[in-house]
């Protein structure tokens, strides 16, 4: 009986992409539990920021600074050119396109004719970020073995720094956003939310207000993708529709409208794939479920799937959440 | 005053758009019936093609070097990945061979020839070909070279599924310069209203669903692929006929229908959760139920099997039966919905309750009722549609989220809510999707559905047949 995915488990709580995770849900939170937006093209945010990144290091050439510029002026315009035709019309429009957009950015990036620039399906792996970034780590190496020891963890010298690097964007993001909304615009915003037209009476420009959280959220799912990808390389699958639901569940999980629950729901969320995993893992090894290993990587999805409709119904204000500030009208 | 002013003006417009989309309807179905037989076996535009080389031992085999030789006498290299799986980007669809970088194969086994000359069936992209390597297969060095005339490797051609478009390839790759415009633009008609077709049918439930309960169904592209699965379990598996499995398709697509709603909607409705509520959940049964397909048929690309030899053939062009006979049930079961909406009574009271469910529930019409009805007839033209889109191409588990972005350009663009504008849109869609292939890689032409759709939000946002006060 093989028992280390309690210990996965336990590792992935902190693990970079927990932290990623945690940063695109803070979007995310931005978007929906904040702003009342339903943006169901989260992954596009990441794959954008991610791809822009990658391209910028390995075919312009770029210094790291102007790399993470580049993937943020990606998910700036992408958010542009979402917002403007759907910000005016009601919830749904901008529902269905930013679900259409997301699947369209990935067949643009897997396209074959694209694929000296994207790596196409393959995506892009071997980077020259990763020399740069690698040269930026001020970790000295570590004294014996090769390795830190935290715990019941054990960290190389460039993943410690990942680690660290991960969970700081993701806390100066959080404090950003917590300080955000309870700034004036944070009010007006969540004025939006609750009610779009008596915001409108107040004389703002709510669809102003819209696009810049919208852009916000982007660029946070941005970072989050670049974030994503720094440890392990460029895979197309990030851009998937079911990155998105992953951060819906994430955020469900949290409480839509809070800072820390998106942090506190991926954690949650990844620690309790990987012990289904294992579980699921355990039983068909020793034949007590009568499914292939295929299957069984399958059972996941399914279950995060039920949950998310679970949660839903039973519990929208998320574990952490304010009823009063679950939003959802009708 | 003014509001009834407002309120029979804009009721004579509607009536006027009915009879307009009635009418166009019909035009459609016509053009449908003739563009139909013209689609064509080969055409100049590219695809893309996914070989797949399997083991002996029935594993992918990775790292196999190929070079295809395509229609067009280009020299394509690959490598097969982990999967087994190498993506060749041909210049021309048609017929095409594979060549094997002997060394590259697994020691001991080898195709069972060196080149496997197969074909593409119409312009249709990805297309996917299998290669098994057995024990005594060729293990000689073959140099690549651009195909000879089919007469010279006369038993190439001979590999199952794809004879048919083989024959049709060959003859299109000896006079494709000679392809004029014109040509290539009513075969890419053809195969765009085809499929705007099988779109529109698929599409109808869920315009419906949207206006009678205000649902935005996100799993509806999950109720196309359901249908399109039995019909695989049907015809492939039980080894019944095709009719059998399409009409199959229509009846449990239909069930899964009545069971979504009476085991989910309707309690949700009755819990009076709120739409965006109602729609997350959406996402999330999308999501289980992909996997849940995933977990029964596998991960791989399926195709039901399916007699490709042409039935319909006159110069160049061969029609599969299915084609023809896909497009003939799509315009049979489209007339049939509209003459179900004009002439009879739960048709008309559906109309009305899409149109006002309030209003519908104070003359006595019966809204859950309705409802119900919806679910089931929308779930079985989105069964029919799955089972037709799975003959007209191949399948797989993952599809509906494809199918689904095209649904929601469908139905954006003829008007979120209306009854016919998602059938408008859909073969507005199917035919700017095809015919946009003369001028971008295939590859891209979702793109083009995509772009349709935000010029639509930009320029007319209430759709081709939208009311502007639907938008809010």
């Amino acid at each position: 009986m093989d028992f280390s995915f309690i210990s996965q488990a336990l590792s992935q709580l902190f693990a970079p992409d927990t932290a990623a995770f945690a940063l695109a849900t803070i979007g995310l939170a931005v978007h929906f539990g904040y702003t009342g937006l339903m943006n169901f093209g989260q992954s596009a945010f990441m794959a954008i920021g991610a791809y822009f990144f990658a391209i910028g290091s390995r075919t312009i050439g770029m210094p790291l600074p102007l790399c993470l510029l580049f993937g943020v002026v990606g998910a700036v315009v992408f958010a542009l050119l979402l917002g403007i035709p759907t910000l005016r019309l009601r919830a749904d429009y901008l529902s269905m396109v930013t679900i259409a957009a997301a699947e369209i950015v990935r067949y643009v990036a897997i396209t074959p004719e694209l694929t000296p620039l994207t790596g196409g399906q393959g995506g892009l792996t071997s980077f020259d970020y990763g020399n740069a970034w690698a040269a930026l780590n001020p970790i000295p190496e570590p004294a014996s073995g090769g390795f830190y020891i935290l715990g019941p963890f054990s960290y190389s010298r460039d993943d410690l720094f990942n680690l660290i690097v991960c969970w700081a964007v993701v806390v100066i993001a959080a404090l950003l956003v917590w300080g955000l909304m309870r700034s004036p615009w944070g009010r007006v915003v969540r004025g939006i939310r609750e009610d779009e037209d008596a915001v409108r009476a107040l004389g703002k420009n709510v669809f102003a207000y819209k696009m810049q959280a919208l852009v916000l959220g982007g660029v946070i799912a941005g970072v989050a993708g670049m974030l994503y990808i720094m440890p392990k390389g460029l895979n197309p699958d990030i851009g998937g529709t079911q990155t998105t639901f992953f951060l819906w569940t994430i955020l469900f999980l949290g409480g839509a409208a809070t800072v820390f629950g998106p942090i506190v729901g991926s954690m949650i969320f990844w620690a309790t794939l990987i012990i289904t995993d294992g579980l699921v893992g355990l039983l068909t090894s020793a034949d007590l479920l009568p499914i292939s290993g295929i299957q069984g990587g399958q059972i996941r999805f399914i279950l995060v799937g039920i949950g998310l409709m679970v949660l839903v119904i039973f519990r929208p204000q998320g574990i952490f959440g304010n009823k009063a500030e679950t939003y959802f009208n009708g | 005053m003014r509001t009834a002013r407002q309120g029979i003006i804009c009721s004579t417009y509607r009536r006027r758009l009915w009879h307009l989309s009635l009418a166009l309807l019909a035009f459609l179905a016509l053009c449908g019936t003739f563009q139909a037989r013209s689609a064509p076996g080969a055409n100049a535009a590219g695809v893309q093609l996914i070989v797949t080389v399997t083991g002996a031992d029935s594993k992918p085999a990775a790292k196999v070097a190929i070079t295809v030789a395509d229609a067009a006498g280009q020299l394509i290299k690959g490598t097969t990945d982990a999967d087994g799986k190498a993506t060749i980007a041909l210049t021309e669809s048609g017929r095409y061979g594979v060549y094997f970088d002997v060394a590259t194969l697994p020691s001991g086994v080898g195709p069972a020839a060196n080149p496997t000359v197969r074909a593409t069936t119409g312009n249709i992209s990805p297309q996917f070909t299998a290669i098994t390597l057995t024990a005594g297969g060729v293990r000689t060095e073959v140099t690549p070279a651009p195909l000879a005339a089919p007469s010279a490797t006369g038993t190439a051609s001979s590999t199952g599924s794809a004879a048919a478009g083989g024959e049709a390839g060959g003859g299109s790759a000896s006079s494709a310069d000679s392809t004029s415009f014109l040509d290539q633009l009513s075969s890419k008609i053809s195969t765009g209203l085809t499929f705007g077709l099988l779109l529109g049918l698929a599409s109808i439930g869920l315009s419906l669903i949207y206006s009678t309960t205000g649902l935005n169904n996100f799993a509806h592209g999950e109720l196309v692929t359901f249908g399109a699965f039995m019909a695989y379990m049907i015809a492939g598996q039980w080894n019944l006929n095709g009719w059998i499995a399409i009409s199959g398709a229509l009846v449990l697509g239909g069930c899964f229908g009545y069971l979504q709603d009476f085991l989910l909607w309707r309690p949700l409705r009755k819990r009076r959760l709120g739409m965006m509520q109602i729609m997350i959940v959406s996402i999330g049964l999308s999501l289980a139920l992909r996997y849940v397909f995933a977990f029964i048929w596998g991960p791989d690309r399926l195709s039901i099997p399916a007699n490709n030899d042409p039935v319909v053939s006159f110069g160049s062009v061969n029609l599969r039966y299915w084609d023809v006979v896909g497009s003939i049930i799509a315009i049979v079961l489209l007339v049939l919905v509209a003459l179900f909406f004009s002439f009879t009574r739960t048709g008309k009271a559906t109309r009305a309750v899409a149109d006002n469910k309030a209003l519908a529930a104070a003359t006595g019409i019966n809204v859950e009722r309705i409802t119900r009805i919806v679910w089931v007839g929308g779930g079985a033209l989105a069964g029919v549609a799955g089972a037709l889109i799975g003959y007209y191409q191949t399948l797989q588990w993952n599809a509906g989220a494809l199918i689904l972005l095209l649904l929601f350009a469908s139905v954006t663009l003829g008007g979120l809510g209306t009854t016919w504008g998602a059938l408008v849109g859909a073969i507005i869609i199917g035919l700017a999707m095809d015919v946009s292939t003369m001028w971008v890689p295939t590859s891209l032409k979702y793109v083009v559905a995509m772009l349709i759709m935000i010029i639509v939000l930009l320029v007319r946002p209430q759709g081709l047949l939208g009311r502007k006060q639907r938008i809010g």
